[in-house]
């Protein structure tokens, strides 16, 4: 019942970011001065007014709005205005499973590994375990995922040709991205775990944990990991962003046929229905896992209530 | 109160050492005692005079590093629990030693229900199944006081008060029927009412199951009403010892004496209510001599030299005492 | 029979404890801090690291390089690191124009001659390699590198980084690609520093429904993919006509790029001072300045963002290395610093750009690449002591 209403509270919230996000991005594209159908052929007057009747341009502003902004509601979001055979559902609907894929692959990737470094470096503390963990980590964060993917496609493709340079589709086409994508995000939760389970082993309820008889494992891992998984948790809201940015990126460097590459094409060709659709697909999806986050917070750690 | 049996635990000059960065402090120095089945042993001290390092040193938790056992023995039943190794001090602690902490707010854990905290001491050591466990754990719970037992087992910590987490938390101390119990300041962080009505439940669970227990605390009227024999520290050392009645009656060291007059009695007025001059003692510097000379008022100039040594009075009762001078005399003329 | 001391009067006991009250010297909170940062090897090598760097993108036009920008595509493209000397060729390029001036100046002013020669000259002026090496200097960078001409004349460090596509010297390019990288850094810290600090500590000083409703917003803002909202108002401020309204009130696009990125990263700032706040402004302190009249603008900006500065330091740790990442992320996918303008994200994509299977061309990419990662390298490892540092609380761990 708590659950319910939390979600349905959100859902509201939800709906209120999407028209934000959507007003603002449809008024900034309507400011673009000549509007989208000025390329760089000259249209005909009546190649024009069909293009404009075709994308609903030449209607009153306020029109276009409802509009538009009714067909988004239905999740139409039209056709694209250069990709022009192709409908922005179509687009997106092929371009979404394969940076699913990469952004799901890249967060197993961060949190396994991530998550074990983070607790054997918090127990064997100042050990070598844990100094070169934590060097890697902050190795990890600092070099920015464009610079890892660059050097390891040097290293890896092209001198010791272990993987493919770039497409989409094979297994070994999906290993170097997903490594890039997840390296910056491991480091950070290697080091959150650390950090968070130092802090928990620091409290009273372990130490009764260890005056009740318990073998350090269990302590660690039944006493300890719960507490050190908050911080965590709390982190995977602002990752999951990261990694649609993080994505954007790696798709282009490793030419995968993603949303990413579709939003970048479409921002830099102003395909506006195209950007529209993939922006509010990816508020939508953030919106959604910060939610699914605040729940898992809150099934982790009895003491919250979700509001 | 006399005891014709061996005791269940000894300790023999124990040394614990803590390494920091400016130095090394010796939390505990050279401190002997002997606990007896059945009795409730009070040791009194101000915050760093050692008293819960020496216990901690007891169940083996001492964090190390920075802590260290620099000596000493802890025997129980005549085995040196110092020698234990991980496994063996599993066996030991929660089974045959079991603990109480100050604060029931932080000492249990949030994330678990009480039941799950309290099922893994029994199923770890009594070989319980899961049912069994529970069974038992509802039963426990409902002995200390829980009312609602049954029900109230599925909740977490923060959902009980104060009062009732340190129910459970003895719930959990008591439920493998150790040997012996510490209890480090156990109504410290509780209010008055709740405070007497735990130590009511902590004299009828030794009633019950003949535990013997080594009860933390600085509160002298808590020693008064519960503890049969009385151990002052101060600054790492054992500086006096007796039978309750005969500490309160004739105390012979001046920090004794000091905390008896800071504390306040129902037979005495507010106006004679003295604190104890001066800071608790630097652990790092510690003066030469007496660690107490810098705020005693008999203090004399071998105070300032010798370290005095722990005198064993004979007598009907035993009293040990570590101080050079005989209080008792200029405490009459004091007094009178 | 020992004779106790006499019980002190209480006057004296007042003044011993008086007295050690004397004795106790106080360490603030920055003295303790800073105390403790010098003891961390890590943090302070990364600090003295990164002044170097700062040190050396400030006066980088004061240092004998090669143009950032100067073409040669013919001779130079894609020469890999060597020690090959290189001029720039300014002293003889001026010997030239002098040598046309002095034989104007032989010419009887006026006549065709004089007046070829002296448009020659003036073209020669326009031209001058100053104008095509530098892009645009501006007032603080042009006596820097006149001074550096003075200095140095026409030497100039060989391309021990290489060169790139365009026959560019890739080591002058990392230098002049730091200036930005590091400025957009500064400012755009400033800037989410400015809003976040305080939309934090009003939103915390009002409370209710204010508080909650900034609070809301923050939340509704958390869930904005903003990269994708950047992209878009970059993609619209580099259309042609947009850039020639910026460019009347003299705002170049790389300024607007800046503000923006500062702009949207003062959310977590804006929460944890929020925070910081709520649990200050009901301390003494407050009540007390209240009694002496002080508005509640005074109260929120001179009593109680003074004091949350620990905590919000601890953040600009956090966000500086984070907002130099994401310049690089734009500039890279070629949304962010456009040329001329030069950033190591836009270097690292040049490198990118060029691998192809034949041949790699590493130059291109280890050197920017690591100009950034050293960087950020470092500002992390600061940041991970300042926060020890400010943070007595984890001290010992």
């Amino acid at each position: 019942m708590q659950v319910l209403t939390f979600l349905l509270k959100r859902f509201g919230w939800m709906i209120i970011t999407v028209w934000i996000v959507f007003t603002v991005s449809f008024f900034l594209m309507r400011q673009i001065p000549g509007g989208p159908l000025n390329g760089e052929r000259v249209l005909s007057e009546a190649v024009r007014a069909r293009l404009e009747a075709r994308y609903n341009l030449d209607a009153p502003i306020s029109e276009q709005y409802f509009t538009h902004l009714w067909n988004t509601v239905r999740l139409d979001f039209g056709p694209s205005f250069k990709l022009q055979d192709y409908t922005v559902n179509e687009i997106l609907a092929q371009g979404f499973p394969v940076s699913a894929a990469l952004g799901i692959l890249g967060m197993v990737f961060a949190i396994t590994i991530g998550m074990t470094s983070g607790v054997v470096s918090a127990v064997r503390r100042n050990s070598a375990y844990d100094y070169s963990f934590m060097m890697m980590a902050t190795l990890g964060i600092a070099i920015p995922n464009f610079v890892l993917a660059a050097m390891l496609i040097v290293i890896f493709v092209f001198n010791l040709q272990m993987f493919p340079a770039a497409g989409w589709g094979d297994l070994n086409q999906i290993i170097l991205p997903a490594f890039c994508l997840g390296a910056p995000f491991a480091g950070y939760i290697a080091r959150l775990t650390r950090t968070g389970m130092l802090e928990v082993l620091g409290n009273d309820y372990i130490r009764t944990a260890y005056a009740k008889g318990l073998s350090p494992r269990t302590v660690v891992m039944k006493h300890g990991l719960r507490g050190a998984l908050l911080p965590v948790v709390s982190y995977l809201g602002p990752a999951i962003a990261g990694i649609l940015t993080g994505s954007l990126v790696l798709e282009r460097i490793f030419v995968i046929p993603g949303m990413g590459s579709h939003f970048i094409e479409a921002a830099i060709q102003r395909d506006y229905t195209l950007a529209m659709g993939a922006l509010l697909t990816y508020t939508v999806l953030l919106f959604g896992m910060n939610t699914l986050v605040d729940l898992a917070y809150s099934i982790i750690d009895p003491r919250v209530k979700l509001e | 109160m006399s005891h014709s049996t061996e005791p269940i635990l000894q300790i023999q000059n124990l040394q614990v050492e803590f390494h920091t960065d400016s130095g090394v402090v010796r939390a505990v120095n050279g401190v002997s005692f002997d606990l007896y089945p059945g009795e409730t042993l009070g040791i009194v001290g101000e915050s760093g005079s050692g008293k819960s390092v020496t216990n901690l040193s007891l169940m083996g938790l001492i964090p190390q590093p920075p802590g260290k056992i620099a000596g000493g023995k802890v025997l129980y039943n005549g085995q040196n629990l110092l020698e234990l190794n991980q496994r063996q001090w599993q066996q030991v602690r929660g089974k045959k030693i079991a603990m109480i902490f100050q604060d029931p707010m932080t000492a249990l854990n949030p994330f678990l229900t009480v039941e799950e905290q309290l099922i893994e001491v029994t199923m770890l050591h009594m070989q319980l199944n899961r049912a069994q466990a529970t069974e038992h754990a509802i039963e426990i719970l409902r002995k200390v006081g829980i009312p609602g037992a049954e029900k109230r087992i599925r909740d977490y910590p923060h959902q009980f008060s104060g009062g009732m987490r340190q129910r459970v938390m003895i719930a959990m101390a008591i439920s493998c029927q150790p040997d012996i119990l510490i209890a480090d300041e156990p109504t410290t962080a509780l209010d008055v009412t709740i405070q007497a009505q735990i130590l009511e439940l902590m004299k009828s669970m030794q009633e019950e199951f003949g535990t013997a227990i080594i009860f933390i605390t600085h509160d002298l009227g808590v020693v008064a009403s519960i503890c049969d024999r009385v151990m002052v520290m101060y600054a790492g050392r054992k500086v006096e010892q007796s039978t309750t009645r005969e500490i309160f009656r004739q105390p012979r060291h001046p920090y004794t004496v000091g905390l008896l007059n800071s504390a306040p009695r129902w037979d005495q007025g507010e106006d004679d209510l003295q604190a104890i001059d001066g800071q608790p003692p630097d652990l790092l510097n510690l003066p030469l001599g007496c660690s107490f000379n810098p705020r005693c008022q008999f203090v004399q100039d071998s105070c300032l030299q010798d370290t005095p040594p722990l005198v064993a009075l004979e007598g009907e009762t035993p009293h040990q005492h570590a101080c050079l001078q005989d209080i008792t005399q200029t405490e009459e003329d004091h007094s009178s | 029979m020992p004779i106790p001391n006499q019980p002190p009067s209480e006057l004296e006991r007042l003044a011993a404890i008086l007295q050690e009250a004397h004795d106790v010297h106080g360490v603030s909170l920055w003295a303790d801090a800073w105390k403790r940062l010098k003891r961390n090897k890590a943090a302070m090598i990364s600090l003295w690291s990164l002044l170097t760097i700062v040190l050396l993108a400030i006066l980088t036009p004061l240092l004998p390089l090669q143009s950032p920008i100067y073409q040669d595509v013919k001779n130079r493209e894609l020469l890999p690191p060597q020690w090959e000397g290189f001029s720039l060729g300014i002293k003889q390029y001026d010997e030239e124009t002098a040598r046309l001036i002095a034989e104007a100046d032989l010419q009887v002013a006026g006549n065709a001659k004089h007046k070829e020669l002296m448009t020659e000259v003036e073209a020669r002026e326009q031209k001058h390699p100053i104008n095509l090496y530098w892009n645009d200097p501006n007032f603080l960078t042009k006596p820097l590198i006149s001074l550096r001409l003075l200095l140095f004349g026409d030497f100039c460090i060989p391309s021990i980084f290489g060169t790139d596509k365009l026959g560019r010297d890739v080591l002058s390019r990392v230098f002049w690609g730091s200036r930005i990288s590091l400025a957009c850094g500064f400012i755009a810290t400033l800037v989410s520093l400015m809003i976040g600090v305080s939309y934090g500590a009003i939103s915390g000083y009002m409370g209710g429904w204010v508080d909650n409703l900034m609070m809301r917003l923050v939340d509704v803002f958390y869930s904005i993919p903003f990269i994708f909202i950047v992209i878009f108002i970059m993609s619209f401020l580099s259309s042609p006509d947009v850039r020639e309204v910026l460019q009347e009130y003299h705002i170049g696009q790389i300024h607007v790029f800046f503000l923006l990125i500062g702009a949207i990263y003062w959310l977590t700032m804006a929460r944890v001072v929020r925070g910081q706040v709520i649990s200050l402004k009901n301390e003494q302190f407050v009540e007390a300045a209240k009694t002496i009249g002080a508005t509640r603008m005074q109260i929120v900006f001179r009593h109680l963002v003074p004091n949350v500065m620990g905590i919000v330091i601890v953040y600009l740790t956090l966000t500086i290395p984070a907002v130099i990442r994401f310049e690089a992320f734009l500039s890279f996918l070629g949304m962010g610093v456009e040329a001329p303008n030069i950033s190591w994200g836009l270097l690292v994509n040049e490198g990118v750009q060029v691998i192809t299977i034949i041949k790699t061309y590493w130059w291109m990419i280890a050197f920017s690449g690591m100009a950034l990662a050293t960087t950020l390298f470092a500002l992390n490892f600061l940041g991970d002591g300042v926060r020890d540092a400010l943070d007595p609380k984890l001290k010992n761990k």
